[in-house]
């Protein structure tokens, strides 16, 4: 394998003040290892739209994830791994049914 | 914010609109309603720690709102 699990990180957000689309309080949020990043008190973040940005280290606590969860973290789908947002009915079951 | 934008934004192109913005949701629910647009623009900003450096900016804005969560990308363009 190319890339090992191992060097996936995590951190979980602890002040989105400012960022609040952006961000959310007590979420897990993959972390990009960046040496340039760290001479900057800087942390490379996944935020909720996808994309990574540079953060203030302060506004992030780092955990350590079991393997296997770190496993599971990384090949997660994009679209519901760790931006998923609150779960929403079919559209079909919100339409009114028709005639009434 | 945890940096300071100098002198100008150069380069403003929207690179997202309405639906095509992943995160349309969280920007509605936490700032309002909207037609809002992701942005991207450079310029220089200076860090907490003093040091200056030319970045590439992104933000979302809609027309009476204003612009929110202004973040920049690494690495840094110098």
């Amino acid at each position: 394998m190319k890339n090992s699990t191992s060097t996936y990180r995590f951190a979980v957000c602890i002040d989105n003040e400012g960022y609040l689309a952006s961000l959310e309080m007590g979420k897990l949020y993959r972390v990009i290892p960046d040496p340039k990043a760290t001479e900057h008190n800087l942390i490379r973040v996944v935020d909720e739209s996808g994309e990574d940005y540079a953060y203030p280290t302060r506004r992030f606590f780092p955990i350590s994830v079991p393997d296997k969860l770190r496993k599971v973290l990384v090949h997660a789908p994009a679209n519901k791994s760790l931006q998923r947002t609150s779960p929403r009915a079919p559209r079909s079951a919100r339409r009114p049914a028709a005639g009434r | 914010m945890h940096f300071e934008i100098i002198g100008k934004i150069e380069n403003i192109d929207a690179i997202a609109v309405r639906r095509g913005i992943r995160e349309l949701s969280r920007l509605r629910r936490m700032y309002g309603p909207g037609r809002w647009r992701k942005m991207k623009g450079f310029a220089l900003i200076r860090l907490e720690d003093g040091t200056i450096h030319r970045a590439e900016l992104h933000w979302y804005e809609a027309h009476g709102i204003g612009k929110r969560d202004m973040k920049f990308k690494l690495p840094f363009l110098d």
